[in-house]
């Protein structure tokens, strides 16, 4: 039985996923937790594929693009997730199953079919999803200078929901925000918003983990 | 005719002879002017890259070569065998779902598992399988050889270090879950001992026992001859002294 647990960060792009995961980690480890980093199309089989731009994985039908995505967190939990919680880590994914559901759903793919592509890996003990406006993750885009990098994938240009690659980026996360607020009333998962600022996101996130770590803390 | 055209699978062991009585059998439907495709397992370029890179680091698991294999599958499926069926037309497939059920279900994945995964593809109108005794595979893919692959043989699995008695488990695994689907009739056995002509005789015998060609549109006899003529010539001595267009 493995000892360890799954956290899992989930929540649209820009939304402020990588951030808190990193802090949650940093913030283990200080609590004397051995923690270990984790997120989708990171596998050394197919991570850099899944990451390029330019090679048109994401313009492939759906199910292709689903069954790579389940290869490519497969190929890490064989040889990093499970490997991790058997040896007691606390690891933190950003992003783990439901990211591909929610995009194959809203693109109108089978959900039941991709859920049933997952249904051997690790549970996790705990799923939070992160969340914030549409304009506001528009506006980080901005600020961050990131406009050029918005991808018609990330914007949902695919949906044909706007020609113009901001309002359909607003358009989509709408669906977006809908479907992880959707599931997660479903099953239960605490909904964080990452309005407020970053020490008080964090003391939220902190608030409703802890309960699932607090017998392997330390003290500071 | 539109609508559902007609599937047609080839299954196998490796050296059972399988795709080139799948080539032979395409190629004499194509004879015959029927609308016909022919697709290969494992062809896709989108997963080409990461299975080589999965094989040559050792790095696949039975559930990770799984999954490949079914993006591969579904690739083709969207791209080729959806699209063709749509139009009524004939499709070919050198390896099926069967494939990855013996392959992974030899490797320990459960066959649910795979067949959810593939669950988007129906069942063939019709799939021959291609029988041979263990023995005679084995000597056709080992002849010559000092070695056999990683994947292969099956040495993924760790059963043994010696690459030709992994592939003989390998082999038996593969064969008995064949077994188990010609005894539910989902795939047809075909005896494939014997001259390529023989297993032939024996496929064009089932094909026309269990296929009906009748609603199938044959490609019109002026468009096959002139997509022919493309890459060839007349004679043009005999044409002149026949008359041209006479």
């Amino acid at each position: 039985m493995s000892t360890g647990r799954l956290i899992v960060l989930e929540g649209p792009d820009h939304v402020g996923r990588s951030l808190h995961v990193r802090l949650l980690s940093e913030h283990l480890e200080a609590r004397g937790v051995a923690t270990m980093t984790t997120g989708l199309a990171r596998s050394m089989l197919l991570g850099e594929q899944l990451k390029g731009r330019d090679r048109g994985l994401h313009d492939l039908n759906w199910r292709t693009r689903a069954l790579l995505y389940a290869t490519d967190l497969h190929d890490q939990v064989i040889h990093s997730i499970r490997p991790a919680l058997e040896a007691g880590f606390v690891v933190i994914a950003d992003r783990y199953t439901l990211t591909p559901e929610i995009r194959e759903g809203i693109r109108g793919g089978d959900v039941e079919w991709v859920r049933s592509l997952y249904l051997d890996v690790p549970s996790p003990d705990m799923t939070i999803v992160l969340s914030a406006g549409p304009r506001r993750l528009l506006n980080r885009i901005l600020f961050g200078e990131e406009l050029q990098a918005l991808v018609d994938f990330e914007a949902g240009m695919d949906l044909n929901l706007s020609r113009s690659v901001t309002t359909s980026f607003l358009e989509y996360q709408k669906l977006v925000r809908k479907a992880f607020t959707d599931v997660a009333e479903e099953q239960g998962f605490p909904v964080v918003q990452t309005r407020h600022s970053v020490e008080e996101v964090h003391a939220e996130i902190w608030r409703v983990l802890q309960p699932h770590v607090s017998d392997m803390l330390h003290p500071l | 005719m539109e609508g559902r055209g007609i599937l047609i699978a080839v299954e196998g062991m490796d050296g059972s002879g399988k795709s080139t009585q799948a080539k032979l059998l395409y190629n004499w439907l194509r004879a015959k002017g029927m609308p016909v495709h022919h697709t290969e397992w494992n062809s896709s370029p989108v997963v080409a890259e990461a299975t080589k890179l999965g094989k040559t680091t050792q790095r696949l698991k039975p559930m990770t070569f799984h999954l490949i294999h079914a993006a591969d599958f579904a690739d083709r499926w969207s791209s080729q065998i959806e699209p063709m069926l749509a139009v009524g037309a004939i499709v070919v497939c050198d390896r099926f779902k069967f494939t990855a059920m013996a392959r992974d279900g030899s490797r320990d994945v459960p066959l649910e598992t795979v067949e959810r995964a593939y669950a988007f593809a129906p069942e063939p109108d019709l799939t021959l399988y291609f029988d041979v005794p263990p023995e005679v595979g084995f000597q056709r893919i080992t002849e010559g050889r000092t070695s056999l692959k990683f994947y292969e043989a099956g040495l993924d699995m760790g059963w043994t270090h010696d690459p030709f008695e992994s592939y003989r488990i390998l082999q038996s695994r593969t064969k008995a879950i064949y077994d188990g689907l010609v005894e539910t009739g989902r795939i047809v056995r075909i005896d494939a001992l014997g001259s390529v002509s023989d297993v032939h005789e024996r496929v064009r015998e089932v094909f026309s026992a269990k296929v009906d060609l009748s609603g199938v549109e044959p490609i019109d006899e002026n468009d096959r001859v002139a997509q022919t003529m493309r890459h060839s010539t007349l004679d043009w001595r005999r044409f002149e002294s026949e008359g041209g267009d006479a």
